[in-house]
């Protein structure tokens, strides 16, 4: 797997019949890196991810896979290079968790090819990456959310692109469940130099867990950047209309976020 | 416990062994109960026809009174009840797969209704007959798809919506075919029930062949792409990112499924919640193991094929196949809404 492959948006515009959610956004994901797509609700962010996609046919601009547009290269040759986890997926009642991974290799076949050795390593991998080659016996609907989500992350994987799309791969989580996933998408970029470009809702963790932040307002691209570059007060402010403190996460070292409301303030704040 | 590298490897294969030797191992349960079937529906029928003499009709052989009885009565009766009961497992389960959806079955969106309308004007008002009426039905089958579809359409096709539009239009097709039966001049109360509830009485070897033409054409289409529609299943976002054309293979869905059950309509007239019925009982059995278009396809010959011996034989008197496969469907078609208004199955 190469770190070369380039995603690039270039003057994107999108949206849903009439309605016009993104507006001539650019954005230039950087290879080999995590990034994570913040903002406030029905600002465009997963509107980005799915034209990214090519989910959703851009209305202006293109989205560019190595200097070609997505969503005119063959269908099956790009699932090999770029990969998506969309926000609900659906297994299919009764399967087992070996099985959906192994839905994965889809792209890897033709018309007439068959099964070979090489997919039943990449499953094998996929499950052992993903801790859930435990499970590989189980049907998927008796799983747990946190392990579900695992095991559609393993079937993302089985599917070896070098590029991963994931829209909210932690909404319907608990909290320890929302940094095993994020730990397991770190372990992926490092050990396989996949690059990850995700929609995250919790801004401390998308702080946390990524390289590149990109702020999406109103259609538009805000800001790109390390996350100690970019998220501060004033991007705050102007991109989810909230007035907050930005402080350094004595864990991580890295900007954490806290939010000033109406209530519930001490002294200090005003 | 840690397990290594290659014990996973060990397990994902065997796994994988396990699940086709089971689909493979069902296939072949299904296909011995229709050989079953259909030998039996040859030997027994008012009276018995030792097997020898079966065998020589099959070859060829004139044979006193079992000519005409196997080879004229039994036979073609047997080998269309198949072919049709082929046609609407495949194109009923292809429809299920598609919409993630047991509902959405082209019997009760409005599809099969639209080609027995379509025979049933073409031979009543038209005075059609033969091939025509069967490519009349198939384009109207087509049609009345189409329209259900494009109806439903508002940000991408949903299966809900699509299916309540298509009993709607279904139920306006079902009222057309009852008024133009009503106005149809000296129509045989036989011919009329074979529009309303299927039937393979007096049926033809001839008749066999355009189902079975349409079966390799349209069911081959459809199993070469087999891939991709239980891709579907995954739904839509899930199977444009592995790669499948989502909207190219809907079409292709649409018209071989709309295809095969228009001309086994066309042929026999709608024979009640066969498609209905067959891709969830596959379903129930095969699990996922598999594919399920293969077995989907032989429970509806079995459907077909059982049902109409029944019909024929096993009750007090003679019903058309569709009568009794009707009776089937129904219970299974009220627990199906009632669960899913409770739960939001699928498939």
């Amino acid at each position: 797997m190469t770190l070369d492959h380039r995603l690039v948006v270039e003057n994107l515009s999108a949206g849903y019949g009439e309605r016009t959610i993104l507006d001539g956004l650019n954005l230039d994901v950087i290879p080999g890196r995590i990034t994570s797509i913040v903002g406030a609700n029905a600002c465009g962010k997963s509107t980005l991810l799915r034209t990214m996609s090519r989910l959703l046919k851009p209305t202006h601009g293109q989205v560019l896979l190595d200097g070609k547009s997505v969503h005119q290269r063959p269908s099956r040759e790009l699932a090999q290079t770029l990969g998506l986890l969309p926000q609900s997926p659906i297994a299919p009642e009764g399967i087992t968790v070996a099985d959906l991974v192994s839905r994965g290799r889809h792209p890897h076949h033709g018309l007439m090819s068959r099964w070979g050795a090489r997919d039943d390593e990449a499953v094998a991998q996929a499950l052992q990456v993903t801790k859930t080659a435990e499970l590989m016996d189980r049907d998927v609907d008796e799983l747990s959310g946190g392990q579900r989500q695992r095991v559609w992350i393993a079937m993302a994987l089985a599917q070896e692109t070098a590029l991963l799309l994931l829209d909210e791969p932690t909404t319907f989580l608990d909290v320890s469940h929302q940094v095993e996933v994020l730990d397991l998408l770190v372990d992926l970029n490092q050990s396989r130099g996949t690059t990850i470009v995700m929609v995250l809702h919790d801004l401390n963790l998308a702080a946390r867990y990524s390289d590149q932040l990109v702020a999406v307002q109103g259609g538009q691209l805000y800001a790109h950047g390390e996350p100690e570059a970019i998220l501060n007060e004033a991007m705050i402010e102007s991109v989810f209309g909230l007035r907050s403190q930005v402080m350094i996460d004595p864990v991580s070292g890295k900007p954490m976020v806290l939010p000033i409301g109406r209530h519930r303030l001490s002294l200090g704040t005003s | 416990m840690t397990i290594t590298q290659t014990d996973v490897l060990e397990r994902v294969v065997t796994q994988r062994h396990k699940r086709r030797q089971g689909w493979r191992s069902i296939a072949l349960i299904f296909m011995l109960i229709l050989l079953v079937g259909f030998t039996l529906t040859l030997l027994l029928g008012q009276s018995f026809t030792p097997p020898l003499d079966v065998l020589r009709v099959l070859l060829g052989e004139p044979v006193p009174g079992a000519s005409f009885t196997v080879g004229h009565l039994r036979l073609p009766r047997a080998v269309l009840s198949i072919l049709v009961g082929v046609s609407f497992g495949l194109g009923g389960v292809a429809f299920q797969i598609m919409l993630r959806n047991p509902l959405a079955s082209p019997d009760i969106i409005g599809v099969s209704s639209g080609a027995s309308a379509a025979a049933v004007f073409a031979i009543v008002v038209l005075q059609w007959d033969g091939t025509v009426v069967t490519v009349f039905s198939v384009l109207a089958g087509l049609g009345v798809a189409l329209l259900v579809y494009a109806l439903s359409f508002k940000n991408g096709a949903a299966g809900s919506r699509l299916i309540l539009i298509g009993i709607g239009v279904a139920a306006m097709i079902e009222s057309f075919i009852g008024y133009v039966l009503l106005r149809a001049p000296a129509w045989d109360l036989q011919e009329a029930m074979r529009w309303l509830t299927g039937s393979v009485n007096a049926a033809q070897l001839s008749q066999a062949w355009p189902v079975l033409v349409s079966l390799l054409v349209f069911g081959g289409l459809l199993l070469s792409r087999r891939r991709d529609l239980d891709a579907l299943r995954m739904g839509d976002d899930t199977a444009a990112a592995l790669g499948v054309k989502v909207g190219v293979t809907r079409v292709m869905v649409i018209v071989s499924a709309v295809g095969m059950i228009a001309v086994a309509t066309a042929v026999t007239g709608p024979i009640a919640f066969v498609a209905f019925l067959s891709g969830p009982i596959a379903a129930r059995i095969v699990g996922s193991k598999g594919s399920l278009l293969i077995p989907s396809a032989l429970v509806g010959a079995c459907l077909v094929l059982m049902g109409d011996y029944v019909g024929q034989f096993l009750l007090p008197s003679r019903y058309p196949v569709g009568v009794i496969t009707g009776a089937l469907g129904a219970p299974y078609l009220i627990y199906l809404i009632i669960r899913v208004n409770r739960a939001g199955g699928s498939l």
